[in-house]
């Protein structure tokens, strides 16, 4: 059985040259970047240099990459760091009811710390208005956090806009840029951000190491005590294969950046229509255009997400859900039901990301497969009526 | 060739050994939880967040996918609805039975199939038997004996439904899981309702019937002898929290929900020969003549006599029984072949 990957959003394969160019830093060139004698002097060169490169490649100067652990670290310390420093001049934070878990949880615990968090509404294709940042701010306010794009339904925010908005303010704007970073251009001086964070896992790079952007001048604590390593900012001996296997996704993906976007803005297109042409009763869930290149989520009425996802996976393609029964709440996810979807709609949604090894065939087979699937699960659910029946 | 088996998981160490052992036997084994939601105010339900988390711990233990479906509404529908009217008629329903079959052995066997499983799979402990048809009958641990909730099935279902349970004892399972190290090998048992624990029925009744209101306790002749707080919260056959004092030991002998009155007595009134089942239900299709019947889950199947006549069975048992209960359901054996079942209407 052929095996359809289609949950890049989640994590994606490391790219083989990542491997490849991964490899020695496991065992000829070991050394601790920290360290003064050769070996040490060697990893510091090669991080250094995949500091220039990711720097360059949105426009920031190599000073302001932080290297993390990953999105989720690059997360919490843009919240919790720029909230502890501020926080003698505000306690207010803005950010938006459709962050991923890593800037809500954070700012969930911000709050029990004392500060006053503002979750900002969507629209219904999950666009945040710039103008309600605007009328949220207040001279308290110290943080504002906006996703550059939604992880589940692929909108992609107005950021520079909200940019700035925040710079005319003097509020450093922070942006989860997890799903673009690598798939979208981006520009900090374009999206006016203050902080950005990024993860390699994403972009075929390994998992485990990602890096937040700091805008000179932005004041920020760490949150990560011990050594002098990222001049202050984040202690902990680096990952220096991690890192180095960043720097040639990085490399990789500033090379195709331009044509896989494209590739796989018609590939989605393509998927998108097929489904919507050839299920009745579903939608698409997002912003039709303002939208990742790889991202389709889309809600089939009247089935359970997790059965289709199982039959799916029974036959070999993989693809996510968009209800959270699984992850342990019972609701479904905070972001489908901020767009305004009801749970049962919520409950059948179905997200499908492409990746730099989709092909035209993986997206025929499964707009083959799909409607048959559907069509059995809905000829056993009591909800469903065709369109047409009473 | 090893058969596709979908394993309905409630993070219980049942059906997490039962899965165990499917997966042992080299079939091909995939989870299951139901989500049944969640009772606002927070009280956990028996697939709640703890049980899906525990069922997902012991499927990657297993290694072997897991998934979640939800069935809050249908539950919602089906089972708490149901469980809540009938109560409100003065009756003492069995959720159970109702979960069993719209649900598990219902809407799930259908996905199953649906979905090309060969087989859904269990941790009741109940048996399946091929002999010149499919027969279920009681497990080998007869304390655990859960073939009581499972009369309700469609007959056809039963060629596609597992026990992996049915020659084990509850002893024996918990070794299993201890030996294997799952994770929930320690977990306690559940009892209670799943879906609202003991100490809050009467709140979730309240809160569930607000027509629900006091009236008075009478006695067989009709004196009042208290005043109760809704009928919802009395079960007959139970004895605490009348709130009288008298001098013999009084009893809730029924429920009369037309009146709003609670009937009581002395235990000795308890007892009654035979009973009226409706919503009637048959595994077998021709029943022998020597027939038992259990009118509660604790309680031994006890021989009697049945008559069947316009969808009702009249049940004459040969000795009196203890507290017949309308709504409860009736299940009759032919030794430990399950024969049907049906919903006690009326006490004879």
């Amino acid at each position: 059985m052929k095996r359809i990957y289609l949950d890049n959003a989640a994590t994606t394969p490391t790219d083989p040259e990542v491997v490849k160019a991964m490899l020695p830093y496991f065992s000829v060139n070991f050394g601790n970047p920290s360290s003064l004698h050769t070996f040490g002097q060697e990893a510091k060169r090669a991080i250094e240099e995949e500091r220039d490169r990711i720097a360059s490649f949105i426009g920031a100067s190599p000073e302001e990459i932080v290297f993390t652990s990953g999105g989720t670290e690059s997360d919490n310390l843009a919240l919790k760091g720029v909230a502890l420093a501020g926080r003698g001049r505000g306690d207010h934070i803005i950010t938006t009811v459709v962050e991923h878990h890593a800037v809500l949880e954070t700012c969930h615990y911000l709050e029990k710390e004392g500060f006053r968090v503002t979750y900002l509404a969507v629209d219904d294709l999950g666009i945040v208005d710039p103008e309600s940042v605007k009328k949220a701010i207040t001279d308290k306010t110290i943080l504002i956090s906006v996703m550059h794009a939604n992880n589940e339904i692929g909108s992609i925010q107005p950021i520079g806009e909200i940019g700035a908005i925040a710079a005319e303010r003097g509020i450093p704007l922070h942006t989860d840029a997890v799903q673009t970073f690598g798939h979208l251009p981006i520009s900090v001086d374009e999206l006016n951000v203050s902080l950005l964070s990024a993860s390699a896992h994403k972009l075929y790079g390994p998992k485990g190491v990602g890096i937040l952007y700091i805008r000179k001048g932005t004041k920020i604590k760490p949150i990560m005590h011990g050594g002098e390593q990222e001049r202050g900012r984040r202690a902990s001996t680096h990952n220096v294969p991690g890192i180095v296997g960043l720097g040639k996704a990085v490399e990789l993906a500033a090379q195709s950046l331009q044509e896989e976007r494209e590739g796989l803005s018609r590939l989605r297109d393509k998927f998108i229509h097929g489904v919507l042409s050839r299920i009745e009763q579903t939608g698409l869930n997002g912003h039709p255009v303002q939208r990742l290149p790889n991202n389709v989520s889309v809600c089939v009425s009247y089935i359970e997400g997790e059965a289709m996802i199982l039959r799916l996976d029974m036959m070999g393609i993989a693809c996510s859900s968009g209800s959270a029964c699984s992850s342990s709440s019972l609701e479904p996810s905070h972001v489908l039901t901020a767009i305004g979807l009801p749970h049962e709609a919520a409950h059948g949604a179905l997200r499908f990301s492409l990746g730099r090894y989709t092909t035209e065939e993986d997206i025929d087979a499964v707009l083959e497969i799909l409607p048959g699937i559907v069509e059995k699960l809905r000829s056993i659910s009591p909800l469903y009526k065709k369109n047409g029946e009473r | 060739m090893s058969k596709k088996v979908l394993v309905a998981m409630s993070g219980g160490v049942d059906s997490s050994v039962a899965a165990y052992l499917l997966k042992e036997q080299g079939e091909e084994v995939t989870g299951l939880t139901m989500c049944l939601g969640s009772e606002g105010g927070g009280a956990a339900r028996c697939c709640g967040a703890d049980a899906i988390a525990d069922a997902r711990r012991v499927c990657e233990k297993l290694q072997i996918s897991h998934f979640v479906f939800d069935y809050a509404r249908e539950f919602e529908d089906k089972v708490i609805g149901k469980y809540v009217t009938e109560y409100g008629r003065g009756r003492t329903p069995n959720p159970c039975v109702d979960c069993n079959r719209y649900l598990k052995f219902g809407t799930l066997l259908a996905q199953a199939e649906a979905l090309g499983f060969d087989y859904l799979a269990t941790g009741h402990y109940a048996q399946i038997v091929r002999e010149e048809g499919f027969f279920l009958k009681r497990p080998r641990d007869r304390v655990k004996d859960q073939t009581y909730f499972l009369y309700a099935l469609a007959p056809a279902a039963l060629e596609k439904i597992l026990f992996p349970l049915a020659s084990l004892t509850k002893d024996e399972v918990r070794a299993i899981a201890g030996k294997a190290g799952l994770p929930v090998a320690e977990k306690r048992e559940s009892q209670d309702l799943c879906f609202v624990d003991k100490h809050n029925h009467a709140d979730f009744m309240a809160r569930r019937i607000p027509g629900s209101k006091p009236g008075p306790i009478v006695d067989r002749q009709g004196k009042q002898l208290g005043t109760h707080r809704g009928i919802a919260h009395y079960t007959i056959g139970k004895r605490s929290g009348l709130g009288i004092a008298h001098p013999v030991p009084l009893y809730v002998l029924s429920l009369d929900a037309a009146a709003n009155r609670v009937v009581v007595g002395e235990k000795g009134a308890l007892k009654a020969r035979g009973l009226v089942a409706e919503d009637v239900h048959r595994l077998v299709e021709d029943w022998p003549p020597e027939v038992s019947a259990k009118i509660r889950y604790r309680r031994k199947a006890a021989p009697c006599d049945v008559v069947f006549a316009q969808g009702k069975i009249t049940t004459l048992f040969k000795e009196e029984e203890e507290a017949i209960t309308p709504g409860q359901a009736v299940v009759y054996y032919h030794g430990d072949y399950v024969l049907g079942g049906g919903t006690i209407a009326a006490v004879l």
